[in-house]
């Protein structure tokens, strides 16, 4: 470029950014819409690429083609089960694995390896390659694998052997050698486990039993859900907060508009002008991407440790609490912005491209071009509306990694396509009130002036729609899967004391209860494990691809009979119960949702004791249970299947004393007659508090998320509101100097907005619902596998509409009071001016 | 310094074409002036515009400054405009950004000419002196037409056109402005193009002509 293009690039940014110098709540509005933007959006994929990190570390460790070996019984393996192992020439490696607290009182996973006898290419056993350090995990005082991450947070130097940094470990896991982790944890002499390289089959002496690296490997498609989850709502915060950068980048061009062509006609060349204002977008974009990004790594730190604690609850998956962001994190940040600037400023560029200068100074025919506007996005909206229609119609019930994408493709067509419909609809609204208006001239007076407003304020108000809708969409999700939870936690949760006696102790401990006074009834339930290799299914699909399933036994007694809930059933209640105690099972929703599988169909597994045929008699829901699950009855399990002993559940005989004193006096019992206590006994009431813990954390990133959206929303309302401050003023000053008051004026300028925000509320009910229904019956299933009821709360839709009129109250309230304070003689002026 | 041989213009309108310039020859030398006069309507602007390289004639040749404006380019086009010429309208097109200094070195800077003794001098004799720091909407129509002049004037075009500058104005500020625009036209020694409807103003120029039907013509024929 040559030095005189360069002094025209120079002097004409300088000019266009001079207008900032003079509207600086323009320049705000638009910083701001992008640090919004790009915070919520950077904060959300900080979360997400910090936990990806912990499971990709995870699963290089744990997914490594280690199948491992247990006992059938139950209990601890030991030295002599390994020698067995060993001697029956299975190349066997011994593994202890336990939780271990750190002085500063976190929990860590300690696992004690044997480096000899590991599968060579375990990632658990890579030690440093030299021999001398292999010699120093071996001798003591041995050594301690350990993340960066986890390492910072250690200072118990005495009672750990020296650290030896390991990036590629998982967050709060420590490896050791197994003599070390046995001494740390209290395990002498035991052994938790015993893995074997998963290629080499062999004959398993009786007694022992061998799960396969598929069924360790970590829950990825879950935990993925539950990211795409969070990068829709930073999406959704992203679209928001792009609606007031387009918003502010319009206002800026047509302010500006006599002066680009000023420029022009002062020998600016069109090319240097859009150039300018695209260093002008640049500059502005790397500002608000910097504050955004920044922001973006505040915020996740402050919600990564509940995101965390969530993840680890929900689907056992350990997430380091420290962010650890790759350099493309950084990157990709820097794009997003900058991306959804230009894609925001495409229009002004556009426009500044095409620019008329011999239109100097000529009013805009403004409005046939709002008309041609309207019909365009009209046109629009019905064809995103349709799309998401098909969408629906395709998707509806089905599970899957692709059938989510598509589910949040299509939430993204509704919401885009109701968000164009919304000014075409309020234009139309306020052509008929002007009509009726005819004879209330302040009024008519007002709508007009309002339809003169909406090409400014159209943006903000499909960005309120946008957030009020997923407030209430998800509000009732949110809500109806809370009743339904907890709804289906009572019916599940029937005994009021669960007892997990050691294997050993099992019969005794459930011989003592039948007996006791104290018992109603006694629920023993145990669980096993078994492949699914295919079904006969009356619908067309059916499975031929083997898949990890797990069985489950309970005890048909007449009160869980009662309470068991069932979604779906050949022949009634009943029949269903009469069916399971005749040989039948039941299957949870996941498991027939994933297979498509319905009641009278036929599964085949396979287990430790050969292929089995059941016939399927009834589904049950099964709600945040990640894999799918068949139901038995408890006998058939311990005979037929020979599942290790599991719980009793007791329900308490209430009718004789208070459940307080039932409980102690059996807990007395248990403690003095078994020695049982703690852990091995879970009250059904603290059961039922952390699961609902769980679910509230579960979601409360997801409200806190929506209700930021509503505030960006907000926001985006008032910058558009103060940066046509000035306009409008000069639009009030003929009215004022009619007559009306300054108060009536304020008066009119609040009237107008809360009825464009109710308008907008009004088409945010119906989206809202539909987002909802679309929640509940097709994200869920799609990622979940399992369908909730929806549930429509008036309350909810009552809030909706009061938070969309305070939302504007609140935004028009400094424009309204920079107007009642505007001095009279300023109106003179702006009124001489017009 | 300005040639137009045989230029055509017409628009499109939904009554059909409608003719403007129907063949229009004119020549203005260097440091010449001429008061362009002619109905409301006539196509003086249209003309003014074709002078200024904003639009291209249909037909026609248009030579400033020894280039003929139809083969260049827009940028180059720009570039003549922003070295060239000084233009003035009738709605002043100031920047409300900028300072009444900022606007006046405006095009001075885009042209990178800027000369601090002719800035102040022209600030001075527009009689601008001391609002440097104001912004347009502080001045009167007068004094703003005056920044407008001076913005023209500052970096030192040798051709300034000026369409109806005192349109609007009243009367006596008008002729202020005019008389000040004339001195100034005279100490920078560049061509003048003006459209006038004052035949009162039209007279001191070296000539005047009349817009007609499409075609110039001496007025009074
Ligand atoms: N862009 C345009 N499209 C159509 N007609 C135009 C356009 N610009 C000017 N005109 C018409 O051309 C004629 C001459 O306009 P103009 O040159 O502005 O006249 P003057 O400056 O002499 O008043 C007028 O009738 C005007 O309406
Ligand atoms: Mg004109």
């Amino acid at each position: 470029m040559t030095p005189a293009r360069m002094a025209v690039l120079r002097t004409s940014l300088a000019t266009l950014l001079s207008h900032y110098r003079r509207h600086p709540g323009q320049l705000a509005m638009l910083i701001v819409g992008l640090w919004v933007a790009s915070a919520l959006w950077s904060g959300v994929q900080a979360i997400n690429a910090s936990a990806r990190d912990s499971y990709a570390r995870a699963e290089a460790l744990f997914s490594s083609d280690l199948d491992s070996i247990t006992r059938r019984d139950g209990r601890p393996l030991s030295l002599d089960d390994y020698l067995t192992l060993r001697r029956a020439g299975l190349r066997v490696s011994p593994l202890v694995e336990g939780e271990w607290t750190s002085a500063a009182g976190d929990t860590l996973t300690l696992i004690g390896i044997d480096p000899l006898t590991l599968p060579d290419d375990a990632p658990l056993g890579r030690t440093e390659s030299s021999a001398g350090s292999l010699r120093d995990w071996l001798l003591p005082p041995h050594r301690v694998r350990v993340a960066p991450d986890t390492a910072a947070q250690l200072n118990d130097a005495t009672r750990l052997p020296p650290l030896e940094i390991d990036p590629a470990l998982p967050p709060g896991t420590l490896v050791t050698d197994i003599g070390v982790a046995q001494r740390l944890l209290g395990f002498e002499g035991q052994l938790t486990r015993l893995v074997i390289a998963a290629e080499r089959s062999a004959e398993l002496p009786a007694g022992f039993v061998r799960t396969s690296a598929a069924v360790i490997a970590s829950p990825g498609q879950l935990t993925e859900s539950f990211h795409l989850n969070l990068t829709a709502m930073g999406l959704l915060a992203l679209v928001v907060g792009l609606f007031i950068v387009h918003a502010a980048l319009g206002l800026a061009l047509e302010q500006r508009l006599g002066l680009l062509r000023t420029l022009r006609a002062l020998g600016v060349p069109a090319r240097t002008l859009i150039a300018a204002l695209a260093l002008e977008l640049l500059v502005i974009g790397l500002v608000g991407a910097a504050l955004g990004i920044a922001s973006g790594v505040l915020l996740a730190q402050a919600l990564l440790p509940d995101v965390a604690a969530s993840l680890a609850e929900l689907y056992d998956s350990n997430v380091g609490t420290t962010l650890a962001l790759p350099w493309h994190y950084w990157l990709g940040g820097l794009v997003i912005t900058l991306g959804g600037l230009f894609s925001a400023g495409a229009s002004m560029l556009w426009r500044a491209a095409r620019l008329n200068v011999l239109a100097l100074g000529q009013a805009q025919a403004w409005r046939g071009r709002l008309r041609r506007q309207l019909g365009i996005q009209g046109w629009l909206g019905g064809v995103l509306l349709l799309v998401a229609a098909l969408l629906w119609w395709r998707l509806s019930g089905r599970a899957g990694q692709q059938e989510l994408a598509l589910s949040f493709a299509m939430v993204a067509a509704l919401l885009l396509g109701t968000a164009l419909w919304l000014p075409p609809l309020l234009a139309g609204a306020l052509r008929l009130a002007a009509r009726r208006l005819r004879n209330r001239p302040l009024a008519q007076w007002a709508v007009a002036d309002l339809q003169l407003q909406l090409p400014r304020l159209q943006l903000p108000m499909m960005a309120l729609l946008l957030a009020l809708a997923t407030n209430l969409g998800v509000g009732s999700m949110v809500g109806g899967f809370r009743l339904t939870f907890l709804d289906w936690l009572d019916q599940r949760l029937l005994a009021d004391l669960y007892v997990r006696p050691p294997a050993e102790q099992f019969d005794a401990v459930r011989d003592w209860l039948i007996e006791r006074p104290e018992v109603a009834t006694l629920l023993p339930a145990r669980s096993s494990d078994a492949t699914l290799i295919g079904s006969d299914s009356r619908n067309a699909g059916g499975t031929d691809t083997a898949t990890p399933v797990k069985l489950f036994g309970i005890a048909p007694e007449p009160i869980l009979r009662r309470h068991w809930p069932l979604l779906d059933t050949h022949a009634g209640r009943e029949a269903a119960w009469r069916a399971l105690a005749g040989g039948e099972a039941f299957i949870n929703e996941q498991l027939a949702r994933r297979h498509s599988l319905a009641p009278g169909d036929t599964l085949r597994l396979r287990t430790a004791q050969g292929t089995r045929r059941l016939s399927i008699a009834a589904i049950y829901p099964d709600y945040g249970n990640p894999s799918g699950e068949i139901t038995l009855p408890v006998t058939r399990l311990a005979s037929e299947f020979s599942a290790p002993p599991g719980s009793l559940g007791v329900v308490l005989a209430k009718d004789r004393a208070s459940r307080d004193a039932l409980m102690a006096r059996l807990r007395e019992g248990l403690a003095a007659r078994f020695g049982l206590a703690g852990p091995t006994l879970i009250d059904q009431r603290s059961l039922k508090r952390s699961a609902t813990e769980v679910f509230e954390r579960t979601f409360a990133i997801t409200q806190a998320l929506n209700a930021l959206t509503l505030g960006v929303a907000g926001l985006a309302l008032l910058t558009t509101l103060l940066a046509q401050a000035e306009t409008r003023r000069a639009q009030l000053a003929p009215l004022w100097a009619l007559g009306v008051t300054r108060a009536r004026l304020v008066g009119v300028q609040l009237a107008q907005l809360l009825a464009a925000a109710t308008g907008t509320a009004l088409l945010a009910v119906p989206l809202g619902l539909a987002l909802s229904y679309a929640l509940v019956a097709v994200i869920n299933v799609a990622a979940f596998g399992w369908r909730l009821p929806l549930h429509v709360f008036p309350g909810q839709i009552a809030v909706t509409l009061m938070l969309a009129l305070m939302v504007a109250a609140l935004a028009a309230l400094l424009p309204a009071w920079r107007l009642w304070r505007v001095p009279p003689r300023q109106l003179l002026q702006e009124f001489a001016a017009s | 310094m300005l040639q137009l041989t045989d230029v055509t213009k017409t628009y499109p309108t939904p009554q059909g074409a409608l003719h403007v310039l129907d063949g229009v020859d004119l020549h203005l030398g260097a440091g010449e002036s001429l008061a362009l006069m002619g109905e409301s309507g006539s196509g003086k602007s249209t003309l003014l515009h074709l002078a200024a390289g904003l639009d291209l004639p249909d037909r026609g040749d248009i030579h400033l400054d020894g280039e003929r404006l139809s083969t260049l380019g827009e940028p180059r086009r720009a570039a003549l405009r922003r070295q060239q010429l000084g233009l003035v309208f009738q709605q002043f097109h100031l920047v409300p950004s900028l300072s009444v200094a900022d606007n006046l070195s405006l095009q001075a800077r885009l042209a990178e000419r800027e000369d601090n003794h002719w800035t102040q001098h022209l600030l001075a004799r527009l009689g601008l002196a001391g609002l440097n720091d104001r912004y347009p909407e502080q001045l009167s129509g007068g004094q703003q037409q005056r920044l407008a002049i001076g913005r023209a004037l500052a970096a030192k075009p040798r051709l300034l056109l000026a369409d109806e500058p005192t349109g609007n104005l009243d009367e006596t500020a008008a002729d202020e402005v005019l008389d000040l625009l004339a001195s100034l036209v005279d100490e920078s020694g560049c061509a003048l193009l003006m459209v006038t409807h004052s035949a009162r103003v039209a007279a001191p120029m070296d000539r005047c002509l009349r817009l007609q039907h499409g075609r110039l013509a001496e007025p009074g024929e």
